[in-house]
């Protein structure tokens, strides 16, 4: 469904991603890890057109996509959200997802609002997003991709900055969408979550993939655990 | 006395509506591309050109010239959007349009000054130099129209942004322009709309602005300095803001006046130094984001 082939990507004299090659299949949870800076969140601007690729192509279903406009990828079916949520504050929770949403119809008023119950935030409708807390706002922005209805989400750190038992509520929300059909791209520094959520898992360090592949596996790759992991992962497993 | 200063309010208001028609388009166009439009007041003057040229030789008048000069005004503000604004990109870009905007507006002046020479010029109607007598005030014709259609052109301003989905486009990208363009939002229409729908209402502006004062080529830079002011008071992207900050201070400067026509301009802008110190962002400005 989503691939990258030899993506490459500087900042100054810094290489980001040096040869980066990743496959998402279509239907599958794949996970994306690394240490800092190992080029994960890079990874996901070049995929969705914010960050040009230097060398190397993206593709979805097929089709290239490399170095598009990031407004173009997201109509194509790329949606994504963020490390640090991007919301709209001064814009109402239903604005916000109908800014989203292809047209403005009151078929999509009922879309929107039936995301916003399915997230559990429906009740905040009218409220403006800058009101929300951080959980909700992590909530409301993975409502606000899925009323577009993308082939691939990306989601960057669904699981960071929010309270364990939200962690469980948005696994749990992505396991539906999963079964439901969704494809996932999730970069994540929760490992159990990842773990217990992903078919696939990608490994970047430096910007290049040193493993991938099912989390049994991957968790005991000596590369991975030389790279990332070592005793962290031994122990909460 | 008493009556002195009632009519200078009244006063006030109706060349405040004038002024918020002439400000809103500024304040919207820094909204969305964070960029202050030197050129405004330039572009007022040549608004009230072309409403001079479509009045004195083609005998239009003043009101309906505005179905020519507004959609002429708006291709105006897209083709110096697309053609100069659109390019510029990265940290020096705020200052870089400062720069690019002012030569447009030297441009703009110089070819007004080919075209139509250093002699004043204002626009002539009936209803320009006529007066209603309403509860012992003298309202004038072109002031009552000017404001009532500087109260619809807001409204449908407001409409615009609040009730279409292009409007909440607009919001969006105001907020966070690279959150908007990766769900999906062609963030460079918006700003070149957008450019043009804040240049159209100088035709507005312009006209009403030629009825009521005389007019040569370099008249725009006293304009534009009005206009910052305003905006600034108003909050830096309020519309509504630009509308009270017009009232205000034009209300102000018409009471002072009574008195100390030499201290009016001076209160003008001691009002914004004043406002500023008490509320930093203006009248409806936004505090800073706050950082997550």
């Amino acid at each position: 469904m989503l691939r990258t082939e030899g993506v490459r990507k500087s900042y100054g004299g810094v290489r980001a991603l040096d040869e980066c090659t990743i496959e998402v299949g279509e239907g599958t949870v794949a996970g994306l890890i690394g240490p800092n800076g190992s080029g994960k969140t890079t990874l996901f601007n070049v995929i969705t057109g914010y960050a040009k690729a230097e060398a190397g192509n993206v593709y979805l279903a097929g089709t290239k996509i490399t170095n598009i406009a990031p407004d173009k990828v997201f109509t194509l079916g790329i949606g994504r959200t963020f490390q640090l949520t991007r919301i709209f504050p001064t814009l109402t929770v239903m604005e916000n997802m109908l800014v989203a949403s292809r047209h403005a119809r009151a078929a999509d008023r009922k879309r929107a609002m039936a995301q916003l119950e399915f997230v559990g935030i429906a009740g905040h409708h009218a409220a403006l997003a800058g009101t929300l807390s951080y959980g909700q706002r992590k909530l409301l922005e993975l409502a606000y991709v899925l009323v577009a209805d993308p082939a691939v989400m990306l989601l960057d750190e669904p699981a960071g900055g929010v309270n364990p038992s939200l962690v469980n509520y948005i696994a749990d929300r992505i396991r539906e969408l999963h079964a439901a059909g969704k494809t996932f791209l999730i970069v994540e520094h929760n490992m159990e979550f990842v773990m217990g959520l992903c078919d696939r898992i990608t490994v970047l360090d430096s910007g290049t993939v040193v493993a991938a592949g099912p989390p049994d596996i991957v968790r005991t790759d000596r590369r991975v655990l030389d790279a990332y992991l070592g005793e962290d992962v031994e122990d909460s497993t | 006395m008493a009556r002195q200063v009632y009519q200078a309010v009244v006063d006030g208001i109706l060349v405040g509506g004038v002024y918020a028609l002439m400000a809103v388009g500024l304040t919207l166009i820094f909204g969305v591309l964070d960029i202050i439009n030197i050129a405004q007041g330039v572009l007022v003057i040549l608004g009230a050109y072309l409403s001079y040229v479509l009045s004195v030789r083609l005998h239009i008048d003043l009101f309906v010239g505005l179905a020519i000069t507004v959609p002429a005004m708006f291709v105006i503000g897209v083709v110096l959007q697309w053609a100069f604004i659109r390019r510029l990109r990265g940290r020096e870009r705020t200052a870089m349009t400062l720069l690019v905007t002012y030569a447009a507006a030297l441009i703009i002046e110089g070819s007004l000054y080919e075209a139509f020479g250093p002699d004043y010029k204002q626009l002539s109607a009936p209803y320009v130099t006529s007066s209603v007598h309403v509860l012992g005030f003298y309202l004038p014709y072109i002031y009552l129209y000017g404001f009532a259609l500087a109260v619809v052109i807001i409204a449908g301003i407001y409409a615009l942004l609040y009730r279409t989905r292009f409007g909440r486009s607009v919001r969006a990208t105001t907020q966070d322009e690279t959150a908007a363009r990766l769900i999906g939002i062609d963030t460079s229409r918006v700003a070149t709309l957008t450019f043009g729908i804040g240049v159209a209402v100088t035709a507005v502006g312009g006209m009403m602005f030629g009825a009521t004062n005389s007019f040569n080529p370099n008249s725009g830079y006293d304009l534009i300095s009005r206009l910052l002011a305003i905006i600034i008071l108003g909050g830096l992207g309020s519309i509504g803001g630009a509308l009270a900050a017009s009232v205000f201070m034009l209300t102000l400067e018409s009471v002072v006046d009574i008195w100390s026509p030499q201290w009016a301009i001076a209160v003008f802008y001691a009002a914004l130094v004043v406002v500023l110190v008490v509320r930093p962002t203006g009248f409806f400005g936004r505090a800073p984001a706050r950082a997550q």
